[in-house]
């Protein structure tokens, strides 16, 4: 028997490449460890593991639980031909998001710990939960795919019973960890820029994942179109961008309204890096798909809806990456990068999560049947005038984005120490206080006593205590240290009465032993 | 008893016994430098333009720390420590990124790692009643180990003796709500690289005030969710039959 391997394409080999780089980033990861393959430090624990794998997967998951809802509990039933799709992406997007994980965790073994090991004031661990209860949850609601595809037909009908309940636990589940993800933060109230920081992180977390989940809808709908060959729900897609138009309007007035409340308001064009990072984020993740989605030519197009749609995902993408990194720069000290194997795991998850897709769509009933139907459908894609400009418009974009990135890099000047006052004046030596004479232990061959005193031997007007402290006698409490010096001989002593310094311990006994005769 | 460390920065002359006598008790490596806090130096001597500021975890009286681990492995004792548990964690390092201090340190060169900070010497000394082995060494008592109330008046009772000494500051008295390490200093900390904008309000307050609403979330989503699928499903029922409306 033969076995049919598809014919490699160009992206095969770019597959290819990044599994090889992702194989090798996993092996050097778990053999060699975290600091030896990211650029993760004491000054920055978290890096694009948790920014982009965790908090964009998750948000970006969304999708998922907005369509169940908009299907079972409103009950428009007109949206159900991309509901499957939504939930399987959600479901990919958690198993990946737990996948990532794994990478991160210094000790993923201990993942399960947080099941039996409580601490309710943890927002971790009610994120681990909600993490752990919805992927399950999503499980189950993809279950009746795989039974049809069986024609496991009594398991369907039986499942068909707990839709409803399994949604409704899907949708609070989801409102609960996609907003504590924000929460997460809150309790960064120092370090966080304020452009980010509030408490009502939340919140902003929350409905920015919906706008991001939905756009994730079109997006993916948009490219299954031209890779498999399917038409686009495109009718649906208008409403839903209109949706997205209208939850973006709401997050950007509390947002200003937020940051006017907590006069942060006057960082936004203060200059620095944080105000170019949050004007792009504003501007062109989240303003100028909005407007484009209120536009119904906008709406019309496949090309520009999927246009807006990667304008919001980016916006969502560069909110989340501002939380995690851009915001947390300032207090950290360091200039955060990740490392090219830190990339080489997050580009391997993400291009899992697309073959696993279209394995998916392949042999499991995801995308209605009378669609499949048609012999052959060429791709639908709007190759309208106005199409091939928003594609154009796309690339510009991203170009300008490298460039303008690029450029911020090369043009970071180093910091600049603060200035601070010179205090040397500030210490009053007369503040110092001296241990008493230390009788040092003698021993048997030992000509005489000797005392050491603190005030001979140091220069009151600049004292030093690290002449001696603590190499050369080590300090203990009061008594136990001179003992030290006594087994050492005359070594420690020497080393500053050597006739150079001081005088020489080998020239004069009685300078320092007092016989006791 | 509660118990406090208070570090008078102005009588520090940096001789690092403090740190010396920490990693001997705690089997630590001498060869990782003294002047910053890593995985491997739990208590650091850092030199700022002639100030020695000692620098060690603050023991939050309410610790961020605490409240972020999600399996419980960082916990605060009665005796006043904040220590540690590494077979419970998981190495999430919420707690780093919790600290408003950036005490908590990670051993990233090991396959294998564990958080590492000051436990107070908990095991050794503390639990027993005694004090950590960085008071003990300390050869000018600049950094002292007593109760935090009788720490707290010590230390009020010298910025009033000698206010042209002292900055009118007792650190860690209110900052993050309170903490178990106090300092006194000669010049304003911010200058020393302690963080400046701390909240006087213990940090787990900011999140419990969101975590303790997920009750009430829960039950009022399960109803109104239910509710509206409900209604939706009562009206395309009454819609497909109308004569059921009497």
């Amino acid at each position: 028997m033969k076995i049919k391997l598809p014919k490699p394409t160009f992206w095969t080999f770019v597959l290819a490449a990044i599994w090889a780089g992702g194989l090798y980033a996993t092996f050097h990861r778990f053999y060699y460890g975290l600091g030896a393959t990211t650029h993760l430090s004491d000054q920055f624990p978290w890096g694009i593991w948790i920014g982009f794998d965790i908090l964009v997967g998750v948000g970006l998951a969304a999708g998922g639980f907005a369509i169940a809802a908009t299907v079972y509990i409103f009950n428009l039933k007109e949206y159900k031909p991309i509901a499957r799709s939504t939930i399987l992406t959600a479901f990919l997007g958690y198993v990946l998001v737990i996948t990532a994980l794994m990478f991160d965790l210094g000790k993923p073994y201990n993942v399960w710990h947080v099941i039996v090991m409580w601490n309710p004031h943890s927002v971790m661990f009610e994120v681990g939960w909600c993490v752990m209860l919805y992927t399950t949850v999503l499980f189950l609601e993809f279950l009746p795919v795989v039974f049809e595809r069986f024609r496991l037909e009594r398991w369907q009908r039986r499942f068909q019973t707990i839709t409803v309940p399994l949604v409704i636990v899907g949708v609070l589940l989801s409102t609960l960890h996609q907003s504590s993800l924000g929460t997460l933060y809150v309790l960064v109230a120092s370090k966080l820029h304020p452009l980010w920081y509030s408490g009502l992180l939340p919140l902003f977390f929350f409905i920015s994942a919906i706008a991001g989940g939905l756009a994730m809808v079109i997006f993916e709908s948009y490219l299954s179109a031209r890779a498999f060959g399917k038409e686009l729900e495109h009718s649906l897609l208008a409403n839903i961008s209109r949706v997205i138009a209208v939850v973006i309007g709401i997050y950007l007035v509390l947002r200003l309204q937020d940051l006017s409340s907590r006069s942060a308001l006057r960082y936004i064009f203060d200059g620095s890096a944080e105000s170019l990072y949050f004007l792009v984020e504003i501007l062109l993740g989240f303003v100028t798909p909005m407007l484009l989605f209120f536009s119904a030519r906008v709406r019309a197009s496949k090309a520009w809806l999927f246009f807006g749609a990667v304008l919001v995902l980016f916006g969502f993408i560069m909110n989340r990456l501002n939380v995690a990194i851009t915001g947390m720069t300032r207090y950290s000290g360091v200039e955060y990068l990740p490392s090219w194997m830190e990339l080489a795991v997050t580009m391997s998850v993400v291009a899992a999560g697309l073959v696993a897709f279209r394995f998916a769509v392949k042999f499991l009933p995801i995308f209605p049947a009378e669609e499949k139907l048609g012999v052959h459908q060429p791709p639908l894609v709007a190759a309208g005038k106005s199409g091939r400009w928003a594609m154009a418009a796309l690339f510009g974009i991203l170009l300008l984005l490298v460039a303008g990135f690029g450029w911020s890099l090369a043009a970071k000047k180093p910091n600049t120490p603060a200035q601070i006052p010179d205090p040397a004046k500030l210490l009053p030596a007369e503040s110092l206080t001296f241990p008493e004479a230390i009788a040092i232990p003698k021993s048997e061959a030992s000509p005489g006593q000797v005392t050491f005193n603190h005030e001979s031997h140091v220069d009151q007007s600049e004292p030093n205590c690290k002449t001696c402290h603590a190499v050369l006698f080590s300090i203990r409490s009061v008594g136990q240290e001179a003992g030290g010096a006594a087994k050492a001989g005359h070594e420690p002593c020497g080393t500053c009465h050597n006739g150079e310094k001081a005088f020489n311990y080998e020239e004069s006994c009685d300078g320092c032993h007092v016989s006791s005769e | 008893m509660k118990a406090a460390i208070l570090t008078d920065l102005t009588q520090c002359v940096g001789c690092e016994a403090c740190a010396l006598a920490c990693k001997e008790i705690n089997g630590l490596p001498r060869t990782s430098a003294n002047n910053l806090l890593t995985a491997y130096t739990w208590s650091a001597v850092e030199n700022r333009k002639g100030v020695n500021i000692r620098r060690q975890c603050m023991h939050c009286e309410e610790a961020a720390c605490v409240s972020a681990c999600p399996v419980g492995a960082l916990t605060k004792t009665p005796e006043g420590a904040v220590i540690y548990d590494g077979h419970k964690c998981m190495g999430c390092r919420y707690c780093m990124i919790a600290c408003p201090f950036g005490i908590p340190k990670y051993q990233w060169d090991k396959p294998i790692p564990v958080i590492e900070k000051c436990i107070f010497c908990y095991e050794k000394a503390l639990k027993k009643g005694d004090q950590p082995a960085c008071t003990r060494a300390c050869p000018t008592g600049a950094t002292l180990f007593g109760e935090r109330s009788a720490l707290i008046a010590e230390a009020q009772r010298r910025m009033e003796a000698q206010p042209d000494r002292y900055i009118p500051h007792l650190y860690g008295l209110r900052e993050a709500g309170g903490t178990s390490v106090l300092y006194l200093s000669a010049v304003p900390f911010a200058d020393l690289g302690f963080p400046a904008n701390m909240i006087q309000d213990p940090y787990p307050k900011l999140t419990w005030k969101v975590l303790n609403k997920i009750p009430s979330i829960v039950t009022t989503g399960t109803a109104l969710l239910a509710g509206i699928w409900w209604i939706v499903n009562r009206r395309i029922e009454l819609q497909d039959s109308p004569e059921e409306r009497v």
